[in-house]
C-alpha cells in the first residue's frame, strides 16, 4: 500500500485476500438445514407435550374433585393454558419470514424483528398471565369452600400462596415491560438512523 | 417442486461461485475465531441457500446476498454479546481513539488483520458499511443493503476513510 491513496489500496488489499473456497456441497447445505428444521420442530414437539402433561394432570384432577366450583376452576385453568399454547404457536409462527432476510434492507429488517418483539414482551397480560388468573381465583374459591372446618387455615395458607402468585405475576409483567421499553428504545435508534440525511 | 429445488440450488451456486470469497472475507470481519467463524459461515451458506429461492429480482443479486449476510452475522454479534458483554462503538467513536498505527515494518496479513480487527470492534451497522466499502461499492448499493439513505452513507465513508488513511497509511 502506498502513501497516495491510502483506502484504494486497502480496499484492493482487501479484495484479493486468500479465502479458503465455498465451506460446503449443495447435499451437505440441504442436510443441514433439514437437521435445522429438525431442531425447531423437536423444540416445538417438547413444548407441546410438556403443556399436554399439565393438562392431563389437571384434567384428571377435575374429574376426580367432588366440587363443582373447584373443577370448574380446573376447566379454566386448562383453557387458560390452552390459549397460552395456542398463542405460542401462533406468534411463533407469525415471525418474519426468512426470505425477508434478503427482500428488505438490514434496518427494515432489524426494525421489525424489534417491533415484534416489543409487542410480545408489552402485551404478555393479554396472552400470557391474564388467561390463569380467572381460573386461579375460582379455583382458590372452590379450595376455601370444600375446606369449611379448616376454613380460617386454609384461608390464611390461600392468602399466602395468592399474595406469592400475585408477586410473581406483577414481577414478570414488570420485567417485560421493561424490556419492551429497552426494544423502543432501539427501534427509536433505528429510527433516527434513517431520518438522518 | 424438484424443479423448484433445482433453481434453487442453480442461484445458491451461482450466487456462492460469485460472492463466496466475499461472504468469507465478511465472516472473518464478524468472528476472530476459526472455529465459530467456520460455523457462521456455514449458518450464512445454509441461510443463502433457504433464503434464495424467494429471489425475484427486485434487488441484484449481489444485494440480497450481503443482506442475508449481515443479517446472520448480526444476530451472531448479538448472541455472543449476550454472552460476554463486549462493548461496540460507532465510527464516530473510533474516529476519535487513539491510533494504532502500522509499524513500518508491519507486512500485509499483520495490517488485514489489524483492519479486520477493527472492524470487529464496530456496530452492526457501521460495520456493514466499511465492509461493504471495502468491497468495492458505492454509496447507493450501501444504502440498500442496510436502509441508510445516501447523504448518511456517504458521511459514514467520509468518516471511514479518514480511519483508515490514519491507520493504515504506512507499513500496510
Amino acid at each position: 500500500m502506498t502513501n497516495s491513496s491510502p483506502p484504494n489500496d486497502i480496499r484492493k488489499a482487501w479484495q484479493s485476500q486468500c479465502v479458503e473456497g465455498t465451506p460446503m456441497s449443495i447435499d451437505e447445505i440441504r442436510r443441514k438445514a433439514r437437521k435445522f428444521q429438525q431442531k425447531i420442530g423437536r423444540r416445538n414437539l417438547r413444548e407441546y407435550i410438556a403443556a399436554l402433561v399439565v393438562v392431563v394432570f389437571f384434567s384428571y384432577t377435575l374429574w376426580h374433585d367432588p366440587d363443582t366450583v373447584t373443577r370448574v376452576g380446573f376447566a379454566m385453568i386448562i383453557a387458560g393454558m390452552l390459549y397460552i399454547v395456542y398463542q405460542l404457536h401462533h406468534r411463533g409462527s407469525a415471525r418474519s419470514p426468512a426470505a425477508e432476510m434478503g427482500s428488505a434492507s438490514w434496518l427494515e429488517f432489524h426494525r421489525r424483528e424489534l417491533e415484534r418483539q416489543r409487542d410480545l414482551v408489552g402485551s404478555v397480560w393479554s396472552w400470557y398471565l391474564g388467561p390463569m388468573i380467572p381460573g386461579w381465583v375460582v379455583l382458590t374459591v372452590g379450595l376455601a369452600r370444600t375446606n369449611p372446618g379448616h376454613l380460617q387455615h386454609v384461608g390464611v395458607s390461600l392468602a399466602v400462596l395468592n399474595l406469592v402468585a400475585a408477586l410473581v405475576f406483577v414481577g414478570i409483567w414488570k420485567l417485560n415491560q421493561r424490556a419492551a421499553r429497552r426494544l423502543q428504545r432501539r427501534i427509536d435508534e433505528l429510527d433516527a438512523l434513517q431520518k438522518q440525511e | 417442486m424438484a424443479a423448484a429445488e433445482s433453481t434453487q440450488d442453480e442461484l445458491y451456486q451461482q450466487a456462492a461461485a460469485i460472492y463466496g470469497a466475499a461472504l468469507e472475507r465478511l465472516a472473518r470481519s464478524y468472528e476472530a475465531d476459526p472455529e465459530i467463524r467456520r460455523d457462521l459461515l456455514q449458518e450464512i451458506h445454509i441461510g443463502l441457500w433457504r433464503t434464495i429461492e424467494a429471489f425475484d429480482g427486485r434487488c441484484s443479486l449481489r444485494t440480497w446476498v450481503y443482506r442475508v449476510a449481515h443479517n446472520i452475522a448480526t444476530s451472531h454479534v448479538m448472541r455472543q454479546r449476550r454472552d460476554n458483554s463486549r462493548t461496540l462503538v460507532g465510527l464516530e467513536e473510533l474516529e476519535n481513539m487513539p491510533d494504532q498505527q502500522s509499524a513500518p515494518d508491519a507486512d500485509r496479513h499483520e495490517a488485514l488483520e489489524r483492519l479486520a480487527a477493527m472492524i470487529r470492534q464496530l456496530k452492526p451497522l457501521d460495520r456493514q458499511v466499511i465492509l461493504s466499502y471495502l468491497e468495492g461499492m458505492d454509496a447507493a448499493s450501501i444504502g440498500e443493503i442496510t436502509g441508510l439513505s445516501p447523504g448518511n452513507v456517504a458521511t459514514k465513508i467520509h468518516r471511514i476513510k479518514a480511519i483508515l488513511s490514519r491507520r493504515f497509511q504506512e507499513g500496510a
